[in-house]
């Protein structure tokens, strides 16, 4: 499958997910069954739509990609790249829990953030259960500092396992631009985060041994 | 007290990181004595010669090893870290037998113990002593003790001392015996003499390996006349050096070629398969739906003041609702009870091999089904209808804990029996009755016949599965044969009746014809060994018609009575209790069946052999997954006895088991192998291609098909049933709670 296609389809089939189930702050404020019934149905439909079949349209750049998802999409929306599997997707909020946000792609694969912190991925076959970045307060506050992270993956044998890491947090070479330089387990990786006033807007962030990096870009935080 | 046992088992990595970070680790020789190569017994090893290596635990494998001197097809599974055992099936070139005159089948079975670890650091090397062909005295018998030391990262030299078969004085078989049983005054017996191997890894993939061995390829037979030698492949190897070249592809594969002295040239062909490294180890499964926490009481005041349950409608719209979504999710939302506060559903995971996935997913999209005033949210699983575990938990933990690792949720969860009918439980609607069918191919496989190794059968089955209430289901399968080389058979006539010739066999007419013949010549019923008489049959037959009935009387009690057609050989009644509580690892169960041997025609008809088997049972579940359970009671063919199961299980749904069973038929009542024994595997079909479902694919290997110590299969045991879905296999697969 080639990419461009994929991003395109990714666009059309992310109208529809988000088109339908998406938070609406605007409630039909009817009787308490038809509020309940909303809620629930928003459960089932999240699934439903992405299954829909997608329009053949033409290729499209990432560029164009995003900017047509911005066009018919109102939800907040990330581009991601996935280094380690070679495809580019524009992926949609489909729910927020505190500060933690799960962005979905229409075949419905996850990526869940907070404040722009990769904290898990889910679907994608060596999906990181979570992360827990210790660095988190001094990469927001652009400090240096050496601190732990945990890495928790889902491993064959149905069980959650744990990676340790010890991280360096450090301004990098170019302006605005904090890195996080990991080691352990005889790995080692580097995550770099372009903060503006106080938020991630753009950042490449290591998922895992099998999936490598990913890079995330805010299209509409 | 258990509970936190469970969590700290749940919670500890006990798995190197090099499994996990496999991909990027930049040595391939990254664990000192783990096996390299694949010997032609199947263990890791020289060629001939053991090594003292073992496989990473759990591994399972097998390999073919072809040369002049026979066909070795070997199944290896690494028990534990320090046991590696081996089932084995030969073709020995060479000796003649009843079925032909130049080469035998005998199967085998192999034990290796580690029980020195090598230091990487000093001198010592690992240290291994092993038992080969050791179940009765075999083409292969024999023992060894050796050694591995690593002397550089890529060279590895092995020495020990080998008896029997392994110093060349292969020991002389008993043709009268009926085998089967470890002869322990046999082992380390007669003078050993030494054997060594070095192998080098040259690259990653290839490596090279020299052996000093002294194998004869030679067996002896003693009919109890006189004793007679055979030379294995026609040729003794002209020198005790043998050398390999083995070649790794993929993660799991292996290709070699070797010599056996300087005139015999084999080739082999090798893979492994790890429980622990799954292609893709988190599952391709969609992501599950985030938590939607709650709104605020302000922005929501009548979902929090829990008026909404005054309304009679919204419970059904909010069930249909939720069930909907659980499809979606591949669970059944068989029934569900909601008051203000507290929801409990009764799920049927028909997708995830871990309950506890299902589990996750039931609790995450109650966050985005229920109103806000239900805080307590009950789970309970249900085997087919029947209730089997509830986990408890509360909705602010549930948003909580979102996003955290799993044994946080697992601290907040209350894992506990389910009640068994709880007052306002609402069944979905349209649930009862269910009809369910399908029809499909089928390939049935029959192994180990001597004249023919692989049998197979091939046709088209249709199956239903009537559910009228919760708990009684009604199910049935029909088969039309379409071809296949399993034929009818009779049973094999025995040789006191036939001048001494063994390896005929009866005509399915002549056995139908002298009702006489379904009991041999001891005195035991044919119970199984006509068993070749069911198949082959071109009209369509009836394999399973039954009506059962699972009942849950108290909390820790379950109930099954199955009546009909229970297999294909046999009918009647069955019935079973169990008592399990969700936290216990013990479970006891009782089982009384009365059955009538069925017609060979496999439809409605029955023959007169009657019988009333029973048997009490004990299970434990100890710690990394082992299983036991012991049956004690009187089987088909009236004879009484116990069997003893191990089975090793891992989280990720792998199941690897043996069991032998002893009665008291006599050696000689029983027949060739003494008493029956077994190997049972069962693969969940998710684990090799990512995708979820509870699919497995299972096979029993045993002993030919003998009358002693055999039961009647029924299907729906309820061990089996309830277990998925209480401690601890929950708790072992509670790492995928929020996959």
């Amino acid at each position: 499958m080639n990419m461009a296609r994929n991003t395109a389809i990714a666009a059309t089939l992310l109208a529809m997910l988000s088109a339908c189930g998406n938070d609406t702050g605007d409630g039909a404020s009817g009787a308490a069954i038809d509020v309940l019934l909303k809620t629930a149905t928003d459960a089932a439909i999240s699934r439903s739509a992405a299954k829909t079949e997608a329009p053949k349209a033409p290729p499209k750049s990432p560029q164009e990609a995003a900017a047509e998802a911005l066009r018919v999409n109102p939800a907040p929306l990330i581009q991601v790249g996935f280094e380690g599997l070679g495809r580019t997707q524009i992926m949609a909020m489909t729910g927020q829990n505190g500060g933690q946000r799960t962005y979905m792609t229409p075949s419905e694969e996850a990526l869940i953030m907070r404040g722009g912190m990769l904290v898990g991925t889910r679907g994608l076959g060596n999906d990181l259960s979570v992360a827990e970045p210790q660095t988190e307060a001094l990469i927001r506050a652009g400090r240096t500092g050496t601190a732990q992270r945990v890495m928790r993956y889902y491993s064959g044998d149905g069980k959650e396992r744990p990676l340790q890491f010890t991280c360096t947090v450090g301004a990098g070479p170019k302006p605005g631009v904090t890195i996080e330089s990991c080691e352990g387990h005889d790995t080692s990786f580097q995550n770099s985060y372009m903060t503006q006033g106080g938020q991630i807007a753009v950042s490449r962030q290591w998922v895992g041994p099998a999936l490598g990096y990913v890079t995330v870009q805010t299209l509409r935080p | 007290m258990r509970r936190s046992l469970l969590l700290r088992r749940l919670m500890a990595t006990t798995l190197p990181a090099a499994v996990l970070l496999g991909s990027v680790s930049s040595t391939a020789i990254a664990e000192p004595v783990l096996g390299q190569n694949v010997s032609t017994y199947g263990l890791p090893g020289g060629i001939d010669t053991p090594t003292a290596e073992m496989f990473p635990d759990g591994t399972l494998g097998a390999s073919v090893s072809y040369s002049d001197y026979g066909r070795r097809t070997n199944v290896v599974f690494q028990a534990m870290p320090r046991l590696t055992t081996v089932l084995r099936y030969s073709r020995v070139e060479g000796i003649p037998d009843y079925n032909s005159p130049d080469h035998i089948y005998d199967r085998s079975f192999d034990l290796r113990f580690k029980f020195l670890d090598e230091d990487p650091e000093g001198w010592r090397p690992a240290v291994a002593v092993g038992l080969q062909d050791f179940l009765g005295t075999g083409v292969y018998s024999g023992e060894y003790i050796v050694a591995t030391k690593n002397l550089t990262p890529r060279i590895r030299a092995s020495a020990g001392l080998g008896w029997g078969t392994l110093a060349g004085k292969p020991r002389t078989i008993d043709s009268t015996d009926t085998g089967g049983k470890p002869t322990v005054e046999n082992w380390f017996s007669g003078s050993p003499k030494p054997f060594g191997s070095i192998s080098w890894q040259t690259t990653e993939s290839l490596s090279l390996v020299a052996e000093y061995s002294n194998d004869e390829y030679v067996a002896r037979y003693d009919n109890g006349n006189h004793i007679r030698t055979f030379q294995e492949g026609g040729k003794a190897p002209d020198s005790n050096f043998n050398l390999a070249a083995y070649y790794k592809f993929g993660e799991n594969y292996e290709v070699g070629l070797y010599t056996i002295g300087g005139n015999t040239v084999g080739a082999q062909f090798s893979f492994a398969l790890n429980p622990r490294q799954a292609p893709y180890p988190s599952g391709l499964e969609k992501a599950p739906a985030p938590v939607r926490p709650r709104p605020a009481p302000s922005a929501d005041p009548e979902g929090w003041s829990g008026q909404w349950a005054q309304d009679p409608t919204a419970q059904p719209a909010i069930q249909k609702v939720l069930g909907d979504a659980l499809a979606e999710e591949g669970q059944v939302l068989e029934a569900m009870a909601l008051s203000s506060n507290r929801a409990e559903v009764r799920i049927r995971n028909q997708r995830y091999i871990q309950q506890a996935e299902a589990i996750g997913r039931t609790a995450r999209l109650m966050t985005r089904a229920l109103p806000p005033s239900v805080e307590t949210l009950v789970i309970t699983s249900s085997a087919d209808g029947v209730p089997t575990s509830s986990v408890t938990l509360r909705r602010s933990d549930v948003e909580r804990l979102e996003n955290t690792e799993a044994g946080q949720i697992a601290s907040a969860a209350a894992l506990g029996d389910a009640q068994p009918r709880p007052a306002d439980l609402v069944y979905s609607e349209g649930m009862y009755p269910r009809f369910r069918w399908r029809i499909s191919p089928y390939l049935d496989l029959g192994l180990f016949d001597p004249e023919e190794p692989l049998r197979y059968e091939v046709g088209a089955e249709a199956r239903i599965n009537y559910e009228l209430m919760p708990g009684l289901i009604f199910s049935g399968t029909l088969r039309q044969r379409a071809f296949g080389d399993m034929e009818q058979r009779g049973p094999g006539i025995p040789a006191s009746l036939n001048n001494g010739q063994r390896g005929d066999h009866y005509t399915p007419e002549e056995y139908e014809a002298d009702p006489s013949l379904e009991t041999t010549p001891e005195g035991v019923p044919r119970v199984r060994s006509d068993t070749r008489m069911y198949t082959g049959n071109t009209s369509p037959t009836i394999p399973e018609l039954t009506l059962a009935w699972y009942a849950r009387p108290s909390e820790q009690i379950y109930t099954r009575v199955t009546a009909g057609l229970l297999e294909r050989a046999y009918g009647g009644v069955s019935a079973e209790a169990l008592w399990k509580p969700v936290n216990s690892p013990l479970a006891f169960g009782a089982e009384i069946n009365r059955v009538r041997k069925r017609d060979f025609d496999v439809l409605f008809d029955f023959r007169d052999y009657e019988v009333t088997t029973g048997f009490v049972s004990a299970y434990y579940e100890f710690a990394e997954g082992f299983t036991a359970q012991l049956d004690v009671g009187k089987y088909l063919a009236g004879d009484k006895g116990a069997t003893v199961s191990l089975t090793r299980e891992f989280a990720n749904g792998w199941q690897v088991g043996a069991f032998a069973t002893k009665t008291d038929l006599s050696d000689e009542e029983f027949g060739e192998g003494s008493f029956d024994k077994g190997i049972t595997l069962s693969i969940p079909v998710s684990w090799a291609t990512g995708t979820p479902s509870r699919d497995r694919a299972s096979t029993t290997i045993r002993s030919l098909s003998r009358d002693g110590g055999s039961r009647v299969q029924v299907d729906g045991r309820l061990y089996d049933k309830v277990r998925d879905t209480h401690s601890v296999k929950l708790y072992e697969g509670w790492g995928r709670f929020w996959r």
